[in-house]
């Protein structure tokens, strides 16, 4: 029977082949695809899930009310992490957790590592395994380090390296480190990674900072007690808060700012590390939102359900066809099971098919993919006994309904009137709902499209205020002075007539290859309240290297000697002082005995961070006792390649030791919105899958209307019906559901594009014209499949099959 | 006695108004008849037929096969019944495009779920019978008409049937290949007392039969 029913099944299929085809190639798209997003999502969601304490693992956050509302930062002062567990009960580990470059040599080498220097609990609370050394242990003295097996490799060439010395670059001395551990290669899915790991009382500002509550500058992780909870804990910290941030709380009452809920003005908040990687504090409070996993998940579900929704009516069509085969076989005697499970059998041949080649085919693509879309992720990562049953279960089911309904359709109909050819669906409910669906879904996915790719392309194309496409920057990742660096490299490309400006400041814009981001802020007090800017250390040229429009005053400049104690202040700063009238004459004291500073000139506001941040107020100091990170370098418009070279080939002349990371700040820009251009990608390769699974899918309906509908076809073109008359009536109906489709998808993708682009301080605006886009190309899709099909249609033939 | 019908009505609601199809039939038929139902076109053979062959259900009567009593029994069992006992026989042959003769005939068996080495017995005996060895490949759309309809017996007889019903089995054959089935239904009815119920328009065919049964406007005159 079973052997039957293959060879059946196998020659319909043959027999059917274009739809086959149609059907095998649309479920292996499908599925090969929600495969590989399946596993990017399922990625994403394992974030930081390998911690063994991860259920009482915590961030601890600090959120205090300002007069503009509640702000949260994630950075602690130094003293903050070791008095925590000393006054609040519930502790069990505590570790402050500062990530930053590192240069460190061996021999004649050097490499820049990226390092965290952390307490002696980090390694208690996470599970950072080594592969030699003590487990428990791994950074075991104030003069040791544990690095990564792969750091260990740059370093040494091998992982056999306990008890070799190297020297690190604290400051501007360099610390001999004797290496205890070597860790085995940190997960992809940690949102903590690093090189080496540094004792935290070795970084270079710890000295100074050891008493000051104010300076904030690393975050803090917590392993509470077995039984405490985070609510608890939360609330135990308020008079600790109180008692550690009195002067600031005042401050922001006298200032204005309203208590919280709780009646406090700063509150400790513990952020679930499982959480940390969806977290997000930009409005002032904590959101955790896994969007962008479950948006994914979203995806892969919507395209299996067209390519299933697309199978059902196929299959439905089909059947059509084999309404004789189903009443001869009922008269020989078999039965309603009997008929499904063949007909299912069919289903099930298909699927396997399908599922087979998704798998080959997701393997073929998967290294393409993950470069396409930015992801660690592999199928290692859906290996586990759990998601593999689940994995089962969802294609069994799947199988179970896109096959059964339609074997279920067809083994239920009457024997007699299948022995007659006469279907006898009569309404076509679930096949209009169906369809409606599938419109849906394309006209979410196509506005997705559209919106995302407009936002990406408004924020590439926006004018930050800077000229980013001439300007490249450099990190300065070197041993030597970064002032004389920046002073070498302006006399190394002085001769270069494309070279056109050189200068230095201590922060990037948009993110380097070095991979950085970072914002430094300041408070102080003026004219009797708070106000808070960020801060830059420039070097001379600043504004002539970036294009930054002078607005009042001047710029730095050698010519003037008190310069380091002048600042240059943007628009925003200029209102956040609220001193419109004459800025220029604007005195800060920064602290009560300090010198005073005064404001030189105001910059027109440019975007200085995130394109998806308002501009936010930003100070300029020409300050020789801090540092300069990045040099910038501005070249003429023709031959930008040479000129690139020509600075490459300086840098190596002056940092021998130091790899090159300059990049052009038009791709510093695009790395901060990698994200959004990947949501984007993997948005449009669903809705261009969705649109030609659609297709496919409207194909098959054609048929299945055509074939429903031959008598009347035919009927209709002997008594003299155009072939236009006909394509109209035919197309009237599919018109309808488009139309359906778009009144129900219109609202739904507004409304969650609308809540995406909530978090763009800059974003396009939501024009009907998306929406009016997506349903005029999904109407005009309808309507061509469906002309094809009905000018194709014979009267003579169709009214013979009665 | 092999079945019996008494007083079996079958209708349709058109409009307020019941339209019968079959009025009031009464029937016996024993071992080994062989009868031809006659009458013009929508007097109710074709109906009367089916029902007979469980395919169809009626609205009102009785109707007894082999002492069970089909009115009451329940789809399962009813297909049980049919696919033990009956063998059916179309006007258009109704074989299966897509199967070989060989598997055409081997398809009601499996629906008895006869074991695989009995199965090719059987059918190795009946191409044998009908001499269509050599055809045992071919599909059905590359036989002439009477050696389709010569498969389509094969496949009704196949599963040893009592009874065979044949729904105008010559209809869609010229003479010579009417004569041969005709024939061919004699003899299986004479040598191997098959029961053989036909419906026919045609006055030679109805006469091999041994009873003729004509119905006009679904009423037995």
């Amino acid at each position: 029977m079973f052997k039957n029913y293959i060879k059946i099944a196998w020659r319909n299929l043959f027999k059917n082949r274009v739809f086959t085809a149609a059907n095998i190639v649309g479920l292996t798209l499908a599925f090969a695809v929600a495969l590989l997003l399946t596993m990017t999502a399922l990625f994403e969601l394992s974030y930081d899930q390998f911690h063994v304490n991860k259920a009482s693992t915590y961030q601890v956050y600090y959120s205090n009310q300002t007069p503009k509302g509640s702000d949260i930062s994630t950075a602690n002062p130094v003293p903050f992490a070791p008095a925590l567990k000393e006054e609040v009960p519930g502790v069990k580990h505590i570790s402050r957790a500062l990530s930053e470059n590192a240069l460190v040599s061996y021999g004649d080498n050097d490499f820049n590592l990226d390092a965290e220097y952390v307490d002696a609990d980090f390694f208690s609370i996470f599970s950072y395994p080594t592969l030699a050394g003590n487990n428990n242990k791994p950074i075991q003295d104030q003069n040791s380090i544990t690095l990564t097996e792969e750091a260990s490799k740059k370093l040494f060439g091998t992982t056999d390296a306990i008890g070799k010395t190297v020297k690190v670059l604290i400051g501007k001395d360099e610390k001999p480190f004797k290496v205890s551990s070597i860790l085995k290669s940190i997960p992809d899915n940690s949102s903590v990674s690093f090189d080496i790991a540094i004792p935290f009382d070795s970084h270079w500002e710890y000295k100074e900072n050891i008493d000051i509550w104010d300076a904030r500058n690393h975050p803090v992780y917590v392993q509470l007690e077995d039984g405490v909870s985070k609510s608890q804990f939360e609330k135990s910290t308020v008079d600790f808060t109180l008692l550690h941030n009195e002067e600031l709380i005042n401050n922001m009452k006298r200032d204005g700012a309203q208590p919280d809920i709780n009646g406090n003005y700063a509150q400790l908040g513990l952020l679930s590390y499982i959480d940390k990687r969806f977290a997000n504090f930009n409005s002032g409070v904590l959101n955790v939102k896994r969007t962008f996993p479950y948006m994914i998940l979203g995806i892969a579900f919507l395209i299996i359900f067209i390519a299933c929704a697309n199978f059902v009516n196929m299959n439905i069509a089909l059947g059509e066809k084999r309404l004789k085969e189903i009443g001869m076989r009922k008269t020989l005697g078999a039965v309603k099971g009997q008929l499904f499970g063949q007909f299912w059998l069919e289903s099930l041949l298909v699927f396997a098919i399908a599922i087979v080649l998704a798998l080959v085919l997701s393997n073929l693509l998967i290294n393409p993919y993950k470069t396409l879309f930015n992801t660690n992720a592999t199928f290692a990562n859906l290996m586990t006994p759990t998601i593999l049953g689940s994995f089962l279960l969802g294609i069994l089911l799947v199988t179970l309904v896109t096959g059964g309904y339609p074997a279920l359709l067809l083994s239920k109909l009457n024997t007699l009137k299948a022995l007659k050819g006469k279907w006898e669906l009569g309404k076509n409910g679930v096949r209009n709902a169906l369809i409606v669906v599938q419109f849906v879904i394309a006209i979410v996915l196509i506005t997705g499209t559209l919106v995302f790719q407009g936002q990406i392309q408004f924020m590439r194309n926006k004018n930050l205020g800077f000229n980013k496409e001439q300007v490249v920057s450099i990190p300065l990742n070197g041993k030597k002075d970064s002032y004389r660096v920046v002073e070498l490299l302006r006399n190394e490309l002085q001769g270069n007539g494309n070279i056109l400006a050189v200068s230095g400041s201590d922060n990037n814009l948009g993110r380097g290859k070095d991979g950085s981001i970072s914002s430094s802020v300041l408070g102080f007090e003026y004219k009797g309240r708070i106000v808070h800017s960020n801060v830059l250390t420039v070097d001379y040229d600043y504004a002539k290297t970036l294009d930054l429009q002078l607005v009042e005053g001047r710029m730095f400049s050698k010519e003037y000697s008190a310069d380091s104690l002048s600042m240059v202040i943007n628009e925003a700063m200029v209102k956040e002082l609220n001193e419109k009238e004459n800025p220029l004459a604007t005195r800060v004291y920064f602290d009560e005995d300090s010198v005073a500073y005064n404001v030189i000139g105001v910059l027109k506001d440019f975007n200085h961070q995130d394109v998806s941040k308002s501009i936010e107020p930003l100070t300029f100091f020409l300050d020789r006792d801090y540092e300069l990170y990045y040099a910038y370098v501005k070249v003429a418009p023709a031959d930008m390649a040479k000129s690139f070279d020509a600075i490459k080939n300086a840098w190596q002349k002056i940092e021998p030791n130091a790899e090159f990371l300059g990049s052009f700040l038009d791709e510093n820009i695009d790395r901060t919105f990698r994200r959004e251009k990947t949501m984007a990608t993997i948005v449009t390769a669903g809705s261009v899958l969705g649109i030609v699974l659609s297709c496919i899918g409207l194909f098959a309906m054609s048929l299945l209307v055509v074939a429903q509908r031959t008598k009347e076809i035919g009927v209709r073109k002997v008594i003299g019906a155009s072939t236009s008359s006909i394509t109209i009536l035919l197309t009237k109906d599919f018109l309808k559901l488009v139309g359906i489709a778009f009144v129900i998808g219109t609202p739904i993708s507004w409304y969650v594009l609308d809540q995406w682009l909530q978090d763009y301080a800059f974003r396009v605006p939501l024009s009907i014209w998306f929406f009016i886009g997506a349903g005029l190309l999904i109407a005009l899709l309808t309507v061509g499949a469906r002309t094809m099909k009905a000018a194709a249609a014979n009267p003579v033939k169709s009214l013979r099959t009665e | 006695m092999l079945l019996q019908l008494r007083n079996i009505f079958k209708w349709v609601q058109l409009g307020g108004q019941r339209i019968f199809l079959l009025k009031d039939i009464n029937l016996e038929v024993q071992e080994g008849e062989f009868i031809s139902i006659m009458g013009p076109s929508g007097s109710g053979k074709s109906t009367l037929l089916n029902v007979i062959g469980m395919l169809d259900t009626f609205d009102e009567g009785e109707y007894d096969f082999l002492n069970e009593s089909v009115h009451s029994l329940k789809e399962k069992y009813r297909s049980n019944l049919y696919k033990e006992y009956i063998g059916f026989v179309f006007q258009s042959y109704h074989l299966l495009d897509d199967l070989t003769v060989e598997e055409n005939l081997e398809m009601p068996l499996l629906y008895k779920k006869i074991k695989s080495s009995e199965r090719k017995a059987l059918v190795a005996d009946m191409l044998d019978r009908f001499s269509i060895v050599g055809k045992k490949d071919l599909f059905p759309t590359q036989l002439s008409g009477g050696q389709q309809q010569l498969v389509g017996v094969a496949r009704a007889l196949i599963g040893k049937p009592k009874l065979i019903l044949a729904d105008e089995p010559t209809g869609n054959l010229n003479s010579q290949q009417s004569e041969e089935i005709m024939q061919l239904f004699k003899k299986l009815n004479k040598e191997e007392g098959v029961t053989i119920i036909q419906v026919t328009h045609s006055e030679k065919n109805a006469a091999y039969g041994s009873r003729i049964i004509n119905l006009l406007d679904g009423r037995k005159i």
